[in-house]
């Protein structure tokens, strides 16, 4: 996992209940705005389905490494948090670093005690569906032609 | 007169909120499903109470003890004849959710802001990010009476066995056994779908207007006597997927319409789903 992951995982896990929710809302607050080239892109092949609230993830690629930008309303503050939390740890991070981010982060970082099971399922669907957008944006990547191709020559 | 609520007291407006939020015989409560709307900003000196992290024991699916309840309400400044009214996210759903727990432990003046936190935020009334301290308590739980609005899954067999009136409130697909979960929501692990031989689907949103408040008692009627066909005296009990949506219907029907005898089946169909031998019907 990535350092700057890992760190907001350790944090979250050595936090207390309240310390928690705070984090979680401190990185709700700071999720930056959608670039505006990509706020006309906020359609169903970009949202996330497991989530009641919208939340839309993007991923492009600069060279090998992950930019990724996501749109998560303020009013599900909690799917915010985690949204901006995974951009945080995750934004320049290689495919292969973003695809070993372990399946159980939400429990790992402690978030199943304060929200329960029911609403650490919509949570752990971003993540799934963060690593499916990482996949098709580098096939979409590769195929488009990278001036410095990882394929075999 | 028939579109008056049979108990209008227990619907409190935003302004009667805004003239007593000084009032220290009242606390405000908010419930809700994000547990982090309350941190973003609330009503001025509010306190949060969650289902899920304060009223639900950790361990066993079951509510906290009468003990710990005593403790919350202590901690929350909540004396044993303090109004408390209830408010959150969803039309209060959750906020109905936790009324219907202080009922279980028979605490005596419950309400219900109309609207809830919606309504409250769209109107643009003040918000707060700071968390209230209030002087604890003595609270002593009293008067509680759980079998009054509760029902488990054995009676409930014999309910439906019995032909006696059940209300599913949950989505169309799920009660003709399509899904297993709302549109949208994840699957909470039932594995049968359907739902309970005799049930009659009323969506728990039918009791709800757009803006997060109650319907009038008129329209509430017509959904739940005239299309439905209960009457006032009928033994109903109203359940879910966990029992959060059922306790607004249950609210409605108890508070609204003036049904004493309505009850609700918390174990819902994440119980009822799962249980062996359990008799299931499928379909509309």
């Amino acid at each position: 996992m990535p350092s700057e992951l890992d760190a907001i995982v350790a944090e979250l896990r050595d936090s207390d209940r309240q310390e928690r929710i705070d984090l979680l809302l401190d990185f709700a607050r700071q999720l930056p705005p959608l670039p505006d080239r990509l706020l006309a892109h906020k359609d169903a092949s970009h949202r996330v389905e497991e989530c009641q609230s919208p939340v839309y993830l993007f991923v492009e690629f600069d060279g090998a490494k992950a930019r990724l930008f996501a749109d998560a309303p303020i009013e599900a503050p909690t799917v915010r948090g985690f949204v901006s939390i995974l951009l945080t740890g995750l934004d320049g991070a290689t495919i292969e670093e973003i695809l070993a981010v372990p399946a159980d982060l939400v429990e790992q970082s402690g978030l199943t005690e304060i929200l329960g099971m029911l609403r650490v399922r919509g949570l752990s669907g971003v993540l799934r569906r963060l690593k499916a957008e990482v996949t098709r944006a580098a096939i979409a990547h590769n195929q488009a032609g990278d001036p410095k191709p990882v394929s075999s020559s | 007169m028939a579109d008056t609520y049979a108990n209008p007291e227990i619907l409190v407006s935003a302004d009667w909120v805004v003239d007593h939020l000084n009032d220290p015989k009242v606390r405000i409560v908010e419930s809700d499903e994000d547990i982090l709307l309350y941190d973003l900003a609330h009503v001025p000196g509010s306190v949060r109470i969650d289902w899920q992290g304060d009223l639900q024991d950790q361990l066993i699916r079951d509510y906290v003890n009468a003990e710990k309840f005593a403790a919350i309400c202590a901690r929350a400044g909540i004396a044993n004849d303090t109004t408390v009214v209830f408010y959150g996210d969803k039309s209060n759903w959750w906020a109905c959710y936790a009324f219907w727990a202080f009922k279980l432990f028979g605490h005596d003046d419950c309400r219900v802001m109309n609207g809830g936190r919606k309504l409250w935020f769209d109107q643009g009334r003040p918000t707060t990010t700071e968390i209230p301290k209030y002087a604890p308590t003595h609270y002593t739980v009293k008067g509680s009476i759980p079998e009054r609005i509760r029902i488990l899954r054995d009676e409930v067999l014999t309910h439906a066995q019995a032909g006696r009136p059940l209300i599913d409130v949950r989505s169309p697909k799920e009660f003709t056994g399509e899904k297993l979960h709302m549109e949208d929501y994840p699957q909470e692990g039932a594995l049968r779908g359907g739902h309970i031989p005799g049930a009659k689907n009323v969506p728990w949103t039918r009791a709800v207007n757009d803006d997060g408040t109650f319907k009038s008692a008129a329209e509430l009627r017509a959904i739940f006597e005239t299309e439905i066909g209960l009457k006032p005296s009928d033994p109903v009990v109203a359940y879910c997927r966990i029992g959060e949506r059922s306790s607004l219907t249950w609210f409605v029907l108890t508070y609204l319409l003036g049904y004493p005898n309505a009850r609700n089946y918390d174990g819902s169909w994440t119980e009822w789903g799962n249980l062996v031998g359990a008799p299931i019907a499928k379909g509309a």
